[in-house]
Formats: structure tokens, C-alpha cells, sequence
């Protein structure tokens, strides 16, 4: 079985481009796989399926998007909010036409009107100030015949959005770590939050809670690493913070297996998984994190949650400061991660998934025929029509074993 | 209790697994309950045929017959366990191995087409269901539930099977090897004839199957085909032999080698045999060795001391499996 795999690719710095790196070569041992290219899409590759990774960034997804809307096919939804995405694609291209439908599309009148505001420059992009609550993921979900998650969460707003064909949850992969040295970084306890340090990372919080830790705990130090997004890049680093830009991955895992604790928020939430974080529960280190979307699922083993409302900074502060004090709860954590990691995460695993999700969609609506024709056939024989009710009754019993859908 | 024991039938066939349920039956009927085998034929090929078959048993309504309440299901092996009830208790023999451990080998059945690589994925759909709906769960031996849990993440408690009840006795430990079960690839009867053939030892294989005609060629003589025999004849087989071959690929459990221990006889099988590691271990039950040819021919060449020491040893194994245990937990 042959599968077409539209993905961003190395060079491209997007995390997309990383997941695919990880998980191409483990795929390629179970299915025949080729990589369409952008660009070189005008014919498509002769394939059973097409695989299509979907994700917000308009310059990463953007040509597999389109490429999805001529022939449709499985998609990945890397996350479920994809303003940003379709923005790209219709006002950065001068197409104000295709945005105003796209939002009347997935929000009726109202989002027409709203989307006039934005065209016009009334109000901010909605892209920049609420996506969450205008995702236009419905474009993308009617040209899929199938999804891959990572999350309930994702699966849940999919459904939610009338999504009706069949979805499999497939954890993200982990990346093997490899011969990790941690880095001689000071700080007792260290703490390390990583990744492109934006708004949604809910950094200023994060501060404050750490200063009420330092408090307590002035050898305290947190590590923040990667690079500042231009809202927050006059923001003070209060003292105790250890600040690095962009890092190569080689030191990225070095600092994060220097840390004690690492902290991942997030929110608002688009969905995503957090590269970060499983990396986090691969070296075996105790997580907190937002209790929202993909984070929210993590289990309590693992990840200390904190809920995003006016009480976060207090919750964020104990829960550090809990980690900080008691180095056997960092250790059965740690241990539970690890676990976590190679039950539900290891790459021959989430390879056997997806191989296991390719083949019953490339070849799910031919069995499914085959089958209904059986049925049908013998039904036929013996004078039952499609309207009686005995057919009512098989087709609820194909449904509850999954072959019906 | 109503009890109806599942199990499907390839017509014209009997081994194992048809034996099992029989005296699974007879076994709770001994003890007071309603019991009955309900069966339904199974054809697994061509191609998507499986799901069909398999279909067919979400279709029984096993709730009730005639008024009668059906208290449980006992569902024994693919695709009898598909049945819907509200007391579902599955006693796994196995899953249909050519959609998990046997595909893309020479005993699979799946080719890499688009339709029989999702048909064998629907199959692995099917049995998540099925198998998860249960109200408990036991597989026949480790192999059975460790294939299980890989397979479908479903946990299986080990209840092994007690054998048939035969007139088991020890005659003598005469010059030969004997074999029973269906003739097909996956019980690997080339391998004991071309061993035998090397070592000069006689063999007696009891059994029918699609493979009989290739291995009677194969044997160009040198072994007795017996075909299918009687409760008498079989007791007497084991009563006489020096010693029982067993060895298919990886397989569940088999009867065979507690049946053959309870006629104090040892059994040869291989490191790949699967379930019957559970009870054959080298020079202690039988001889354990790699599945080649001249492991095999060696391992077939088992001194009169020898035999009935290990046989013996795997007697008091054998005797520790009972119905009584069986049927309580099976019930609790």
C-alpha cells in the first residue's frame, strides 16, 4: 500500500517539519511511502491515500491545504484552531473575498460582518486577538476523509464542528534522547521553560510565580529558552531567570536534562501538543502545565496542572514550590513519565498507529462494500427490503462492532 | 445456569479447539447446568469473507431461547466471540493469528492490496470490540494472553485448559514418535518427518487437514498416516508411544502435550512453539530445542529411562489442571 505524505520538511523550522523527520523513517518500515514536495504537486503522486499534515502556520501549510482541497484525503490535524492558516491563504493574497466566505462559512453573518472589520482595518486581526473563538478549521475538516489527532481535546472540537468521519487519536511521538549530558547550569532548584516564548506561554505569570518562589527559595533559578515573540521582547527578566534565545537541539535537551522541573503553559490553547513538553517526559522530569486542551489529558502522574483563572499565579507558585521541596514526589514523577513515554509515545508505537490508520482508510470503504453487498445480497434473497426493519437491526450490530461506518 | 458454550465449525473439521468445547459442555452439565454448544460454520476466505462470517455472529440473539433465559456466553475462539450478550464471559483459545503474528508470513492470508490490509485491520477493530465488551476475560495460556495484550492492549487472566478426558494409561514406551492434530503448515509435521527421516525413528501421525496429501509424500512411506482416530485408539497411541511430537509455530496452547503427559509420555517441541512452554521443558517434561532439522532428529532419539522420568514429571504438572478449578473461576 502506497501513501502520498504531504508534510513541511526539513529545512522548514516549523514543528511540523521536526514531528515528520521523527516519524517518516519508522513509517516507511510498514507502508511504502512517497513525500510530495511543494511545489511539484500539479501531478499528484500516484498513491491509496493521500496523508495530509495540517497545522496553523500559513507558510508551512499552506500548499498542503491546497493541495487537500483537490484531492481530499487523511488529514493530521496538528491543531484545531487554523485561522492564521486560512488568513494566509486568502487576505495575504490579496483575497479578501475568500476570507469574508471563509468566516461566514464557519460563523454565519456575524463572521462575515467581522471579518468586514478586519478587511477594513476597524478591529485587530482576529488571527492575532481571538482565533480560539473563530478557528475555520471547517474548510479543512469537509475536505478530510479521515482524521489523526493527538488529543481528545482536538477529536472533541472536530466532532463538535460536524466532523462525522472516522478519527484515530494517535499520541505524538517521542524523540529518542540519546547520550544527554546535562548542562552545568546553577540554580536549586533549576527550572526550564522552553520553546517560542509568546503570548500563549503565559510568561508574565509564570514570572510572577516565580518570584514568589524566590522568596521562599532564593537559590532558586528558571531557565527560559528560545526565542522572545516581539510582543514580550520589552518585558524585564526579573533576577534568578537565565535567559537563552533560539538553541540547537543538542543543547536544548542539554539544559532541559539540567533542570529539576519543567513548566509548559499555555492558553489560550489551539489544540497543540507541546514539543517541549514530550521531550520533558522523555528525559524523565516532572511537568506543569495549564490545565487546558491536550495539557488537560496529561495524567496526573506525570504533570502537575494549573487552571488558567484569576487565582493562577498563586496555584502555579504552590505547585512549584511543591516540586522545589520534595525531590521523592520529582522522582515517582520522573519514573511515571518515563513510563508514560514508552507506553503510549515510543516511535515504533505511534508508527504501528498510524500504519494501522492508513491501511483501514485506504482500503476501509471497498471491505465496507464487499461486506454490505454480502448482507445485502443474502437479505435480498430471502424477500427482507432496505426499508424493513430487520435491516434497522443488522445495521446497528455493524455499527457497534465498527463495521458499519 | 443457561449456559451456551460459542464456538464456530469448519465443517468436516474436528481438533482441538472442537474437543474443548464438547467437554467444556459435558464438563458443566456434570454440574448441574443447562449447557449446550452453539455453533455457526466458519469460512475465512476469500478475502473480506472473514468479516462476513464474523458478522454473522453479532446477529444471534443469545439472550433467550425459547423464554428461556440465557444466564452466559462462553465464547472459546474468533469469530465465535463477536456474539452479543450481557453476560459474556471469553475463554480465548485465539484470535484469528492471520491478522496479527501470521500476516506477511507464509501462513498469512492477507496480501499487501489496499482492501486486505484494511480487511486485516478491521478484523484488529473487530476483536478490540468483541474481546472488550467481555465481562471477563481468560486466555488458554501465556502466549494466548501475551499475544493479546500486544495486540489489542486487553488484559487476559491464564486459565489453561484441561484435556480430554480419554482412558489415559501407560502401556509401554515402544520405538516410535507419535503425532495428533490437524494436518496443516502451522503444526510443522514436515519438520518431525524430515527429522525422523534422519534418525531412522518410526512415527505414527494421527489427524486430517488440507496438508495430509503433501506430507504423506513427503514421508514416501516412512511414517503411518493414520487419519482421524477414535477415543480408544488415540488413549492407546499414547499409551504405547516413546514419545509425543508437538511443535506448530508459535502456537496458542494445544491439548496435546497434557494429554500426552497424563499417558506419562515426554514432548518434544521447539523454542518457537509458544504456549507449549508453558509445560515442556527441556529434559524435565520432554525436550525443548531450536526448530531445525537436526536439532529436531536429535531431540527425537529419547532413551526408555528417559521418557518415563520426564513423562512422569509432566504427569503430576498435567494433574494439577482440573475441571473443578476450571469451571469456578469460569463462573465466579
Amino acid at each position: 500500500m502506497k501513501v502520498a505524505y504531504y508534510s513541511p520538511m526539513s529545512p522548514s523550522r516549523s514543528g511540523v517539519a521536526d514531528y515528520s523527520a521523527l516519524l517518516l523513517p519508522e513509517l516507511e518500515k510498514r507502508v511504502d511511502v512517497v513525500v510530495a514536495r511543494k511545489g511539484r504537486f500539479r501531478r499528484f503522486p500516484s498513491a491509496d491515500i493521500a496523508l495530509y499534515h495540517i497545522g496553523n502556520d500559513p507558510e508551512a501549510h499552506g500548499w498542503i491545504a491546497k493541495a487537500l482541497e483537490a484531492r481530499p484525503g487523511i488529514v493530521v490535524l496538528h491543531e484545531f484552531v487554523l485561522h492564521h492558516l486560512v488568513a494566509g491563504l486568502t487576505l495575504a493574497h490579496g483575497d479578501s473575498r475568500g476570507y469574508l466566505d471563509a468566516m461566514e462559512r464557519g460563523h454565519g453573518l456575524a463572521g462575515r460582518l467581522l471579518a468586514f472589520g478586519v478587511v477594513e482595518g476597524r478591529i485587530p486581526p482576529l488571527w492575532e486577538t481571538r482565533p480560539e473563538a473563530f478557528p475555520l478549521a471547517g474548510d479543512v475538516l469537509a475536505a478530510a476523509t479521515g482524521l489523526i489527532v493527538h488529543s481528545y481535546y482536538v477529536e472533541n472540537r472536530a466532532r463538535e464542528a460536524g466532523f462525522e468521519g472516522p478519527v484515530w487519536r494517535i499520541p505524538h511521538p517521542a524523540w529518542p534522547p540519546g547520550d544527554v549530558s546535562p548542562a552545568q547550569v546553577e540554580g536549586s532548584p533549576l527550572l526550564g521553560c522552553f520553546g517560542h516564548l509568546n503570548e500563549s506561554k503565559r510568561i508574565p505569570q509564570l514570572l510572577a510565580a516565580f518570584a514568589r518562589l524566590r522568596a521562599a527559595k532564593p537559590d532558586a533559578r528558571l531557565l527560559l529558552v528560545g526565542a522572545l515573540a516581539d510582543r514580550l521582547a520589552g518585558m524585564s527578566v526579573p533576577e534568578g531567570v537565565i535567559r537563552e534565545d533560539y538553541v540547537p537541539e543538542e543543547r536544548l535537551w542539554s539544559l532541559m536534562a539540567a533542570c529539576d522541573a519543567i513548566v509548559s503553559l499555555r492558553s489560550p490553547t489551539m489544540g497543540e501538543t507541546s514539543g517541549a513538553a514530550i521531550r520533558a517526559l522523555t528525559l524523565g522530569k516532572p511537568l506543569v502545565v495549564s490545565d487546558v486542551g491536550w495539557f488537560s489529558e496529561l495524567p496526573d502522574e506525570v504533570a502537575i496542572r494549573v487552571p488558567v483563572d484569576e487565582r493562577e499565579v498563586e496555584t502555579l507558585a504552590a505547585a512549584l514550590e511543591q516540586l522545589a521541596v520534595d525531590g521523592a514526589a520529582r522522582g515517582e514523577m520522573g519514573g511515571a513519565a518515563r513510563e508514560l513515554v514508552e507506553r503510549e509515545h515510543s516511535l515504533p508505537h505511534v508508527a504501528d498507529l498510524y500504519a494501522a490508520a492508513l491501511e483501514e482508510a485506504a482500503g476501509g470503504g471497498a471491505v465496507r462494500e464487499v461486506l454490505l453487498k454480502d448482507i445485502a445480497q443474502a437479505a435480498g434473497e430471502i424477500g427482507i427490503e432496505a426499508a424493513d426493519p430487520e435491516l434497522g437491526e443488522v445495521s446497528a450490530r455493524l455499527d457497534e462492532v465498527g463495521l458499519g461506518g | 445456569m443457561n449456559i451456551a458454550v460459542c464456538r464456530p465449525q469448519v465443517p468436516f473439521a474436528r481438533g482441538g479447539a472442537e474437543i474443548f468445547a464438547d467437554e467444556l459442555v459435558r464438563q458443566l452439565r456434570d454440574r448441574g447446568h443447562e449447557a449446550e454448544i452453539v455453533s455457526v460454520p466458519f469460512k475465512w476466505y476469500p478475502g473480506q469473507r472473514v468479516l462476513t462470517q464474523a458478522f454473522l455472529w453479532r446477529l444471534l440473539d443469545l439472550t433467550e431461547a425459547d423464554g428461556r433465559k440465557i444466564d452466559l456466553v462462553v465464547a472459546t475462539k474468533f469469530p465465535s466471540y463477536c456474539v452479543r450478550h450481557p453476560n459474556k464471559v471469553v475463554w480465548l483459545l485465539h484470535q484469528f493469528r492471520q491478522a496479527y503474528d501470521l500476516d506477511r508470513t507464509e501462513l498469512g492470508q492477507f496480501s499487501e492490496s489496499a482492501e486486505d490490509r484494511a480487511t486485516r485491520r478491521r478484523v484488529q477493530r473487530l476483536d478490540r470490540t468483541a474481546l472488550g465488551e467481555a465481562r471477563k476475560l481468560f486466555a488458554t495460556s501465556r502466549n494466548v494472553a501475551d499475544r493479546l495484550q500486544a495486540s489489542t492492549g486487553l488484559e487476559a487472566e491464564v486459565l489453561p485448559h484441561p484435556p480430554q478426558e480419554l482412558a489415559y494409561r501407560t502401556d509401554a514406551y515402544e520405538p516410535f514418535v507419535f503425532s495428533v492434530g490437524r494436518l496443516d503448515r502451522a503444526k510443522r509435521i514436515d519438520l518431525l518427518i524430515e527429522a525422523a527421516a534422519k534418525q531412522g525413528v518410526e512415527l505414527v501421525i494421527s489427524g486430517e487437514g488440507p496438508d495430509r496429501e503433501r506430507l504423506e509424500r513427503l514421508a514416501n512411506g516412512r511414517a503411518r498416516f493414520t487419519g482421524r482416530v477414535s477415543e480408544a485408539e488415540l488413549a492407546d497411541l499414547y499409551a504405547r508411544c516413546r514419545a509425543v511430537f508437538y511443535a506448530p509455530v508459535d502456537e496458542d496452547f494445544g491439548m496435546v502435550p497434557f494429554e500426552a503427559f497424563l499417558a506419562e509420555k515426554p514432548v518434544v517441541t521447539t523454542t518457537d512453539a509458544g504456549g507449549p512452554l508453558d509445560v515442556v521443558r527441556e529434559r524435565e517434561t520432554g525436550r525443548v530445542v531450536e526448530p531445525t532439522v537436526d536439532a529436531v532428529a536429535a531431540a527425537l532419539v529419547i532413551g526408555e529411562d528417559d521418557a518415563r522420568k520426564w513423562g512422569q514429571a509432566g504427569k503430576a504438572l498435567a494433574q494439577k489442571v482440573t475441571w473443578d478449578s476450571a469451571i469456578d473461576r469460569l463462573l465466579a
